[in-house]
């Protein structure tokens, strides 16, 4: 463990318990002014049955899709600092992105990985809808539709990302 | 109430962005974690992708459009979650110069990286 590893550690630290305290955000805000059914528990236990008017669905979607955006913006930020140390020494680079092949580090990517299958696909979705003005009862069935690419890109990816350490 | 940017321009930046990113963003995580695993990543990758123009290109794109679309997407959870006007405007200018150094870091660091990479010469 150099310092520089160290050192990235540190704000990878960081940046979880800034996206932790943005979830804390979403959550508190949610709770008093969205208006109509706040999200809980119950309702996540509601979200297993499947009519097709509910709207319930897209209301998660639209945290899980603020949450996922953020996250992935905290993780660039950071992404974007250790790639510089490129530019001072390639010994430097290397060290540090050594840490990108440990296995915690590649459960995270896993993570990474659904929250930008699913913000790009739901994101794709919000345009669609937009610009060919498709219903709520259309718009809900592409949203299950791409829960299940994502969920299945994500697990195919995870199988590929985390392949190498169980050989 | 006065807005810190266009709300056309930040709707449209947003989306274009958006679009662009669906393919910039999901092909920077495929060749780097599925066609290569992510141990084979280290300096002599960068420097053989950064041989061929389209991947400094696509970089560059990566970059640029992503922070516009952080920089877009937050300005609307600003928006939402801000108590008062003056908060948000304070919230807004601090998110803005942190998104502009992030680009400006990005930017400078990987054309000093080219210029290590290729020297004086062109």
């Amino acid at each position: 463990m150099t310092t520089i590893q160290i050192g990235f550690l540190i704000l990878l630290s960081l940046s979880f318990i800034i996206i932790l305290g943005f979830i804390y955000k979403v959550w508190k805000v949610a709770l008093f002014a969205d208006g109509g059914p706040n999200p809980s528990f119950s309702r996540l236990a509601k979200l297993g049955r499947l009519p097709a008017e509910r709207a319930e669905i897209s209301r998660w979607a639209a945290y899980i899709h603020r949450v996922s955006g953020f996250a992935i913006f905290a993780f660039l930020s950071l992404h974007i600092i250790d790639v510089s140390t490129f530019a001072f020494s390639y010994a430097i680079y290397d060290n540090l992105h050594q840490i990108y092949s440990t296995w915690p580090m590649r459960l995270f990517e896993c993570g990474l990985l659904f929250a930008l299958v699913f913000h790009a696909l739901n994101g794709l979705r919000l345009i669609f809808v937009d610009i060919f003005d498709v219903g709520i009862r259309k718009s809900n069935i592409a949203l299950r539709i791409l829960l299940i690419i994502s969920i299945a890109t994500t697990l195919g990816g995870s199988f590929i990302i985390l392949q190498p350490v169980f050989i | 109430m006065k807005l810190f940017i266009s709300r056309k321009l930040s709707y449209i930046a947003l989306r274009t962005t958006g679009l662009m990113l669906a393919v910039l963003a999901l092909g920077h995580f495929l060749i780097t974690h599925i066609t290569n695993d992510v141990a084979e990543t280290d300096s002599s990758f960068v420097i053989s992708r950064w041989s061929s123009t389209l991947w400094v290109v696509w970089d560059v794109l990566l970059l640029t459009s992503a922070l516009i679309h952080a920089f877009a997407g937050l300005a609307l959870v600003v928006y939402d979650y801000s108590k008062n006007s003056k908060s948000r405007l304070r919230t807004l200018q601090l998110l803005s110069i942190f998104v502009f150094i992030l680009l400006v870091t990005g930017l400078m660091f990987m054309a000093v990286s080219l210029y290590r990479i290729y020297g004086t010469g062109v």
